[in-house]
């Protein structure tokens, strides 16, 4: 919302943004990345969400209204810069691991567990595992504007815990989450929805990533490191921290990291993921994407795709709630559920014949509900108090051959505008019968792939070790 | 074993990355909003209509000639367009005579 604001300041159009009292920290953080450490801001007192006409009309016309007045005529005070910050090569901590360590949580630099201490040996050993030059720039990420560089990837992969052949996976996802598809400048945002890693390709074998059992359970140093990599990354680059930049609800724990049982995707005939999302069979790809939540289907049971399937179309649908307005009203065609099942299901749907785009197709004509609740859900969550799916269809904004074949409130209608908007990935315990359902939080978290750029190391310069050294006399 | 031993020593470089946007000034203000033509630019959440209807009255009450250009003509600055929406709204608000906007809702 502030991002509008700049836009028009920029433009010469004096501005006034509305904040809600429990934004108006994230609105400090967020103008100096905008580069308007003055931008001002209106109070609605408390959150009009909550209040009864009266209150809402006596808190704007108290407060808000002289605050936008003030804000639109007159003189300005200036408001704080950024504060001095040390250069991207600085030392900012010499001493021993205790100590560094709670140097690092109190200036907001950790996530609050241990930290690999981001030495020079060791950031030389992650950057050796690439070509590029560490300077380079993979992007500008708001809400703090700062430039995502190899350097960092490397910087903050130490810090994670990850090994250094891990690079160039941390380089994929770093340029994932750069890329403006994604949306990563809504990564704060009230539903707090954590992004998933999924990894396809010669890679996942090559550096020991689960993809069986427990597949999104800590205690596989490559799933792990590698997803806390992520959170580290939002945290110390992207610039989101809780109580300021990130203002999720209640969020969650970073996920860990998973990948596709490519061999039983191969095995039936089916595309993995990354085939999925325009890449080459064999590539080696990161795919990321944030959803809100998930759910399991536990030990499903049948011998045809059909009943196997309507447990996933009815655990879509319960995932999918306020995420409707994904499909039409805050996005448009945007909502991307994902499904995980498990090798034994996939075969077990592929031995009919089935192929990945069947199970899209039957999810497609099943994960649907009736009209009336479409439509009373949009008007619950996005606040507009009259919501006619055939309304929209004529006005061009969905498509009418899914939305709106006949006046009939109780018809169904799906929760995706076609069958390719569902996302299927075969992973986790091969020899159980279950699926894992994720709501998906629309354009502020959309899907990207990368491919990720494999490489022989090059040769580390010394230092090459500084795990043993001592403190100076 | 001592501390020292226990604690290693470690030189460790700064985690973050450079800022890469430049401070920039507030455009002009004038000095009354008499006359003045106000967009209301909406995220289509949290009753930024309620709250546009309770501005509009409030303003007109004190500044002779204020007008607005409503939400609905600007339509929804944070949907699946948001990007090319916010690029492209310098120029509509100019070709519409916009001297100054709000916006809602962060909340």
């Amino acid at each position: 919302m502030l991002r509008a604001s700049a836009a028009c300041e920029a433009a010469g159009f004096p501005s006034s943004s509305l904040v809600a009292t429990a934004f108006v920290e994230q609105a400090k953080a967020t103008r100096v990345g905008l580069g308007y450490p003055n931008l001002p801001w209106a109070t609605l007192v408390g959150h009009p969400a909550v209040q009864t006409p009266d209150q809402l009309r006596h808190n704007v016309t108290s407060v808000t209204v002289p605050e936008v007045i003030a804000n639109l005529t007159g003189a300005l005070a200036e408001g704080a810069t950024a504060n001095a910050e040390p250069s991207v090569r600085d030392i900012v901590f010499k001493g021993g691991f205790a100590d560094l360590n709670q140097h690092f949580i109190e200036r907001e630099w950790s996530d609050g567990l241990p930290i690999n201490p981001p030495t020079r040996a060791r950031i030389e050993a992650f950057l050796s595992h690439t070509q590029r030059d560490p300077e380079e720039v993979l992007g500008i990420m708001l809400p703090d504007s700062r430039a995502a560089t190899i350097w960092s990837v490397a910087v903050n992969g130490v810090m994670a815990g990850c090994r250094p052949e891990y690079m160039p996976v941390l380089v994929a996802l770093a340029e994932a989450m750069a890329d403006p598809e994604h949306g990563v400048e809504h990564s704060g945002n009230t539903p707090g929805g954590e992004t998933l890693i999924i990894l396809n390709g010669p890679v996942v074998k090559a550096l020991g990533f689960n993809y069986t059992q427990g597949v999104m359970r800590d205690g596989f140093q490559a799933n792990t490191t590698v997803g806390r990599f992520w959170r580290l990354y939002l945290r110390n680059v992207a610039g989101f921290l809780p109580h300021k930049t990130d203002k999720a609800t209640y969020g969650n724990t970073w996920r860990v990291a998973i990948a596709e049982n490519d061999d039983a995707v191969r095995a039936i005939g089916w595309q993995p993921l990354s085939v999925d999302q325009g890449f080459a069979d064999g590539d080696s790809t990161v795919t990321i994407a944030r959803y809100t939540g998930g759910g399991m289907a536990s030990s499903m049971s049948g011998s045809k795709p059909e009943g196997l399937l309507d447990y996933l179309a009815d655990g879509l649908i319960k995932n999918t709630f306020w995420q409707i307005m994904f499909s039409v009203g805050t996005g448009y065609g945007k909502l991307r559920p994902l499904a995980l099942i498990t090798p034994i299901i996939a075969e077990t749907i592929a031995a009919s014949g089935w192929s990945k785009d069947d199970v899209k197709q039957y999810l497609f004509e099943k994960a649907r509900i009736p009209a009336w609740e479409f439509e009373r859900m949009l008007r619950d969550w996005t606040g507009k108090p009259v919501w006619s799916l055939t309304d929209e269809a004529r006005k061009g904004s969905i498509p009418a051959d899914v939305y709106a074949v006949s006046e009939d409130p109780g018809r169904l209608v799906p929760i995706v505008w076609e069958p390719s908007h569902f996302m299927v990935v075969v992973t986790g315990d091969p020899g159980r019968t279950s699926g894992y359902m994720f709501g998906h939080n629309g354009q502020f978290g959309f899907p990207v792939t990368k491919k990720i750029a494999v490489s022989a190391p090059s040769p580390v310069s010394s230092p090459s070790t500084d795990s043993a050294r001592r403190s100076p006399a | 074993m001592d501390r020292q031993t226990d604690e290693g020593y470690f030189e460790a470089y700064w985690p973050r990355a450079a800022r890469r946007m430049k401070t920039k000034p507030l455009a002009p203000r004038p000095e009354s909003l008499d006359g003045k033509r106000v967009a209301l630019l909406w995220d289509y959440l949290f009753r930024g209509d309620d709250i546009f209807d309770v501005i509009e009255e409030e303003l007109r009450k004190r500044f002779a000639g204020i007008s607005f250009m409503g939400w609905r003509e600007v339509g929804n600055i944070h949907s699946s367009d948001e990007r090319q929406m916010v690029a492209a709204l310098p120029a509509r608000l100019k070709a519409a005579g916009v001297d100054a906007v709000i916006t809602a809702v962060a909340a």
